[in-house]
């Protein structure tokens, strides 16, 4: 989900900063000293999970944790994603530091949406199963939303949103069903666990 | 008859122009001499970045492509350098993935690789490939504990004012 340097055009890359930048801003306005821990640890579970492969028949993708981070962090997924995606471009070479803006935004926004519609429906739900849904739905929704912002920023680079967004939607229905599925069930281990790590 | 016989002549010489300039357009092959450079594109989960489109610009014209295509099956494509310099190999997908391969060629190269051995070698691959084995294991625990750092600094930033406590003052003899 990493958009490469040198793909998109400056109206984008503005965009992109613009959004990343009011975001992190927003995020390190809400950061309280007591949640940074566990927004180091969010980080560095997103940070990671860009190395773990999952085959998908003949082509492979990699986990993005964009829903666990949103119902964990909420507004502070921002900064915790920016800075993850920065150590990525700098370690692993994912990205780059140009387009950091563009690919916070692209997975920060769902992160913060899916936080905004479903934490508190997931916190208040009474059932394992209807919390498990929920969290399944917010999982798939944030990656497809991902998808649809790279879609996004490449369509306002070649103004071919729609080829993009379709090409990109279709490529990442596999990635969203498995993250749906880790989302269930690490919600249904923090409710259990540590019901109060969720945000 | 006279007609006739004009006729015939241009028919004729038509036809005769007509027949040299499709062998003027005749087609052949053959193998270049100087060695072509063969690259390879991969995504970092090692699948091959397989029919991506593909641009080389020489380092003659950095604006418009020398040649266009796409890779192969295995991310594989191969263009034949003409001048020395630094050519650039551009390989994208439609998910907003680009790899870039810059090689430098020398004219050693263009003479023919079999003359000088070192001639025919490209240099080694681009330092943005991604890091693997050991390095990338001690880059991911680096990054992990870079974060853990950073929310240390912040949580020192962030950390409310310590109140006063009770004050006493030592009582003199």
């Amino acid at each position: 989900m990493h958009i490469s340097e040198g793909v998109l055009s400056p109206g984008a890359l503005a965009v992109g900063w613009a959004v990343a930048g009011a975001g992190t801003f927003a995020g390190l306005r809400k950061l309280e000293p007591e949640k940074a821990a566990r927004t180091a640890l969010l980080s560095s579970a997103f940070f990671l999970a860009s190395l773990v492969n999952v085959q998908l028949g003949p082509a492979s993708t990699h986990l993005s944790l964009i829903a666990p981070v949103g119902l964990v962090l909420g507004w502070t997924a921002f900064p915790a994603i920016l800075t993850a995606l920065l150590l990525q471009a700098l370690l692993f070479h994912f990205g780059g530091l140009l387009v950091l803006g563009p690919n916070t935004a692209d997975m920060a926004v769902p992160a913060v949406l899916v936080y905004l519609l479903f934490a508190g429906p997931i916190r208040q739900a009474g059932g394992r199963a209807a919390a498990g849904t929920l969290a399944f739905i917010a999982g798939a929704l944030a990656v497809l939303l991902g998808a649809l912002g790279v879609g996004l920023f490449l369509g306002l680079s070649d103004g071919n949103f729609l080829t993009a967004a379709k090409i990109l939607f279709a490529a990442h229905v596999p990635l969203a069903l498995i993250e749906g599925t880790v989302t269930a069930f690490m919600t249904a281990w923090l409710k259990k666990s540590a019901p109060d790590f969720l945000a | 008859m006279k007609v006739v016989f004009t006729l015939g002549l241009a028919l004729a010489g038509l036809s005769l122009f007509l027949t040299g300039g499709a062998l003027a357009h005749g087609v052949g092959y053959r193998q270049p001499q100087q060695p072509p450079v063969a690259l390879e594109f991969f995504y970092s989960t090692g699948e091959p970045m397989s029919y991506r489109e593909a641009k080389v610009f020489s380092p003659a014209d950095e604006k418009f492509a020398h040649q266009t295509g796409r890779t192969d099956a295995a991310g594989r494509f191969a263009f034949v350098p003409d001048v020395a310099g630094t050519w650039r190999t551009v390989v994208r997908d439609e998910e907003g993935h680009q790899a870039e391969a810059e090689i430098a060629v020398t004219e050693a190269m263009l003479s023919g690789g079999s003359v000088n051995p070192e001639a025919a070698s490209v240099p080694p691959a681009d330092s943005n490939n991604p890091p693997e084995g050991l390095e990338l294991l001690i880059r991911a625990a680096l990054g992990v504990s870079l974060l853990f750092n950073l929310a240390l600094i912040g949580l020192r930033g962030k950390r409310p004012p310590e109140t006063p406590g009770p004050h006493f003052e030592s009582e003199e003899a």
